[in-house]
This record gives C-alpha cells, sequence and structure tokens, in this order.
C-alpha cells in the first residue's frame, strides 16, 4: 500500500484508548455472565459471525467492545486464530438435527406439521415500560404438551424431492477433509458451492438482510417464499481415538430455505445456515442463493457482489481505516487541485465531429 | 428405576458411553472420574487442550457439504492402567473433558456395576430434559385455517 506512516501520539493514543474504556468499566466474570444469560440472541448473531461457536467467549468479547458488534466478531477471529484445528467433525444433516423450530410459509401442510418453536413472530411488540418504575417483567410459563414433538424431522426440501417438486441432483460424495474451506484458502470466482455457503454462513447479518432486502424487493430475478425455516440443534459428531464416532455435544444452528417458481416448471430453492439462532440472517442468504443463478454482473444478487460486500471483517476494517491518517495521499489530490486552479484556463478543444 | 446393584443391567456400547458422559452433569462427572482415579495407577497425559473442531453440514438443496463454522472444544487424552482414555466436549472446560476421558479409561477395563449405574442415571436425566424440552415444543404446534 501507498500509505505514509505518520509518528507520534502515543500519549493521545493511550488516553484515547484509556477514555473509551473508562466508559465500559471494570469488566468481570459476573458481567460476562449476565450477557450470555440475558442476550442469546446477540451471541448467537456474534458467533455466527466470527464463525466461532463459544458463547462464553462471544460474551467476553461483546463486553470487551462495549457492544460494538465488528469489534467484537474482529476479537473472536482474532482469537480463533491461536487454537490448534483439532478435528472435522461428521457432517450435519437435517434429518438428524434436534429441531426446536420448524415452518413452512409456503407449504401449509408439511409432513411432521407447523412447529413454531421459540417465537415472537405473532406477538405485539410492547415495551414494558413498567419494569423501569420498579415493576419487574416475568413472562408467563408454557403449558407443555402431553406428548413430546418428534426432535427429528427430514428437511422439507428432501420431501419435494419426492415428490419431483424441485431438481434432485445427485450429491457428490465429499470426504470431510476435502471439503473446501474459506479458513484455509481464498475466495474465488466463481465460487465454489461449498464457499458460497460457509461464506454466507460467517457474513454479516445488518449487509446480508440489506442486499437480501434488494432482491426481495424486486433488484432481483426471484421473489421469495420460506419452504423451510428451521432453529435446531446439531450434534457435533467427532472420532475417538479407537475409531468410535461420537457426539462431543450439541451447538444451536439455524437455516433456510426459500423458494420460487423456476422457468423449468420446477421450483427453485436457494439455502443458507449459520451458527446460532439468527432467521434475518438465513433467509436473506437464502434469497440471495435462490437469485444468484445467472445474476448480471455488478447486480447486489451476484455472488461476487454479496459475498465481498457481506464480509463482516473485511467490510467493517475498511469503512474504518478512512479515519485513519491519510495526510500525505490526500495532500496530493490537494496539490493537483490547487495545481489545476493555477494553471491558465485551458484553450477551447477542437471540436470532434461526431 | 436402574438397581445400580443389578449386574444384568445392559452395558453401554462405545459410542453411547461417549455420548453419555460427553453431555453428563460436570459435578456428578468430576466425583466419578475421582473415585475411578485410583484404580487406573498412574496417568500419562497425552493432550489436555483447547481446540477448534470444524462443524460441516449438507445443503438440503443440491447436497453439497460445506463448513458452518468452528465449534470450540475440551480434549483429554490420557493413556494408564494399559490402556487409553479419551474425553472430548463443546466448550472450553478442561477438567469436564479430562473427567471423560478418566471415566472412558476406566470403563475399556470393564464397565463395573458403578460406571454402569452412572450411565444409566445420566442418560435418563439427558433423555427426560429432552422429553420436556419436546413437549414445550410441541404445545407450539400450529395448524392455520386458510379461508
Amino acid at each position: 500500500m501507498a500509505y505514509v506512516a505518520t509518528r507520534g501520539g502515543e500519549r493521545a493514543i493511550a488516553q484515547s484508548e484509556r477514555l473509551y474504556r473508562a466508559e465500559l468499566g471494570q469488566i468481570d466474570a459476573a458481567r460476562v455472565d449476565t450477557l450470555r444469560k440475558t442476550l442469546p440472541m446477540l451471541i448467537d448473531r456474534v458467533m455466527g459471525e466470527a464463525s466461532l461457536y463459544e458463547p462464553d467467549l462471544a460474551a467476553l468479547a461483546l463486553a470487551q467492545a462495549g457492544g460494538d458488534l465488528y469489534e467484537a466478531v474482529l476479537l473472536l477471529r482474532a482469537w480463533r486464530t491461536t487454537q490448534p484445528r483439532l478435528s472435522i467433525a461428521e457432517p450435519v444433516l437435517q434429518d438428524r438435527l434436534f429441531t426446536h423450530r420448524r415452518i413452512s410459509a409456503a407449504f401449509k401442510d408439511i409432513p411432521g406439521g407447523q412447529i413454531l418453536g421459540p417465537s415472537l413472530d405473532y406477538a405485539h411488540r410492547l415495551l414494558a415500560t413498567d419494569v423501569l418504575r420498579g415493576r419487574p417483567f416475568t413472562p408467563a410459563p408454557v403449558d407443555p404438551a402431553p406428548t413430546p414433538a418428534p426432535a427429528c424431522q427430514p428437511s422439507l426440501a428432501a420431501w419435494q424431492k419426492a415428490h419431483g417438486l424441485v431438481a434432485d441432483p445427485a450429491p457428490v460424495e465429499v470426504a470431510p477433509d476435502d471439503i473446501p474451506d474459506l479458513t484455509r484458502e481464498p475466495l474465488l470466482f466463481p465460487a465454489k458451492r461449498a464457499h458460497t455457503l460457509q461464506s454466507l454462513a460467517r457474513a454479516d447479518t445488518g449487509g446480508m438482510l440489506a442486499l437480501g432486502y434488494s432482491a426481495m424487493r424486486g433488484y432481483g430475478s426471484a421473489h421469495p417464499t420460506v419452504n423451510e425455516l428451521r432453529l435446531a440443534e446439531a450434534e457435533v459428531r467427532v472420532r475417538h481415538p479407537r475409531g468410535t464416532v461420537f457426539s462431543a455435544g450439541r451447538v444451536k444452528v439455524s437455516q433456510a430455505e426459500v423458494t420460487s417458481k423456476g422457468k423449468s416448471g420446477l421450483l427453485e430453492l436457494g439455502f443458507c445456515a449459520t451458527l446460532g439462532w439468527n432467521e434475518v440472517k438465513v433467509i436473506s442468504g437464502a434469497t440471495l442463493d435462490l437469485n444468484a443463478r445467472g445474476a448480471a454482473k455488478g447486480s447486489p444478487v451476484e455472488e461476487e457482489f454479496f459475498l465481498y460486500h457481506t464480509e463482516p471483517v473485511e467490510a467493517s476494517g475498511f469503512c474504518i481505516h478512512f479515519k485513519l491518517p491519510h495526510y500525505v495521499t490526500f495532500q496530493s489530490s490537494l496539490d493537483a487541485l490547487r495545481g489545476a486552479k493555477a494553471a491558465p484556463a485551458p484553450t477551447k478543444p477542437e471540436q470532434v465531429p461526431a | 428405576m436402574f438397581d445400580p446393584r443389578d449386574e444384568t443391567a445392559p452395558a453401554f456400547d462405545h459410542a453411547r458411553l461417549l455420548d453419555v458422559l460427553a453431555r453428563a452433569d460436570a459435578t456428578r462427572l468430576a466425583a466419578l472420574a475421582e473415585r475411578l482415579l485410583p484404580e487406573l495407577g498412574a496417568v500419562e497425559v497425552v493432550n489436555s487442550r483447547t481446540g477448534l473442531v470444524m462443524l460441516p453440514m449438507r445443503d438440503s438443496v443440491l447436497g453439497t457439504d460445506f463448513h458452518l463454522g468452528e465449534v470450540l472444544v475440551a480434549e483429554a487424552h490420557i493413556r494408564a492402567g494399559g490402556t487409553e482414555g479419551y474425553g472430548m466436549v463443546v466448550g472450553r472446560d478442561l477438567e469436564r473433558a479430562m473427567a471423560m476421558a478418566v471415566v472412558d479409561a476406566a470403563a475399556s477395563l470393564g464397565q463395573t456395576p458403578e460406571i454402569r449405574a452412572f450411565l444409566h442415571r445420566e442418560a435418563c436425566e439427558l433423555s427426560a430434559a429432552d422429553t420436556a424440552r419436546l413437549c414445550e415444543i410441541e404445545a407450539t404446534r400450529v395448524d392455520m385455517e386458510t379461508f
């Protein structure tokens, strides 16, 4: 880069950081614990964008960043690099997810039924201002059903494939070690589907919403309907040294399939999934995936456009770097401007025949 | 109810044993490991560390396997009593992973009634917690009418 370094300012820089941190006060384990317990949706969003599942660390990152999401994601992405990669788990399959919520907006009578799970979709959005007057808000407990819901459900796409409603390409078997991995290789275009989906999984929620919403409003070619939205827990299935495959525990995941009627007479589907529960993100991501095929260069639904512009660390980092001293580079622009002003007015250019 | 003195209670296969240990109550797991440790003699710790496990998922549209993201895990690997033990748990609790490895090593020498009693109790509690959650989830099943 052609930046010219500046020198000095150490005292001011140190005091500036102190001024920022003084506002946040002492960070202790109790604060981190409270954040983790009371803000699960925020923790999930940060873990998804950081591409690192560990709720305590996500809460710590939020505490340290004072709630600045991009700083928190950067802290976690940086910390992640201090850890060794121990293994690659077995691929998570839809019909093995411990399902908390599974709905379809396209099909009313889906096999397994519609399970709302935890949701505010139909809630009144009323601020509980009584809390500020000293009357705590205590949520009413759930009246459990006498029988449990089935823990596992197949994806709706599997049912549609069985009924000839969507294309059913034969899956390509890839050993877990051979799955393309963005943490080890660059994102190149046209992107491998594994790269696209991994990139969407760790993309910035707000950025995905903005670009996905542009497609929903008509700047894409396909209007989405939610085929299946699911919040679930996935088992992390790893291998014992003696070869036994077992689950080391569960992590929250969300996934969405969105659909639109294609030109081929079949339904077309878009897909997105992420670590943590984040519905806006996966619906937006699946909408982008649905619209990406054949999208024009430079359109918001073209994969190079939306993948590059929704990478949270790169995008926020590039944005905030403009705050750093650009005195020398900007000086050259000023010099050119002053030079142009000082120079005698240019003679009228010769008319060129059209 | 499971009776720990019942020698005929079925043993857990290795995968099921590891599944249960990885999600067992941390305090009770540590207590069991403490009780089993003296029988194992000298313990060689091969690994006790945190690290990342990459979690792939299969896309339900085109069937492509892709990486969802990395999960922080605690891992323990020991050699003791002529056998080895291994523990891996989601999170960063190294003591939990080590306790799991100790119980895995002890169980590989024979699932004593004490170990089986522990496994049965933990499996019951995990299953009860899942069922309770699924009953709450079932309460949200909806059947919308269209006009």
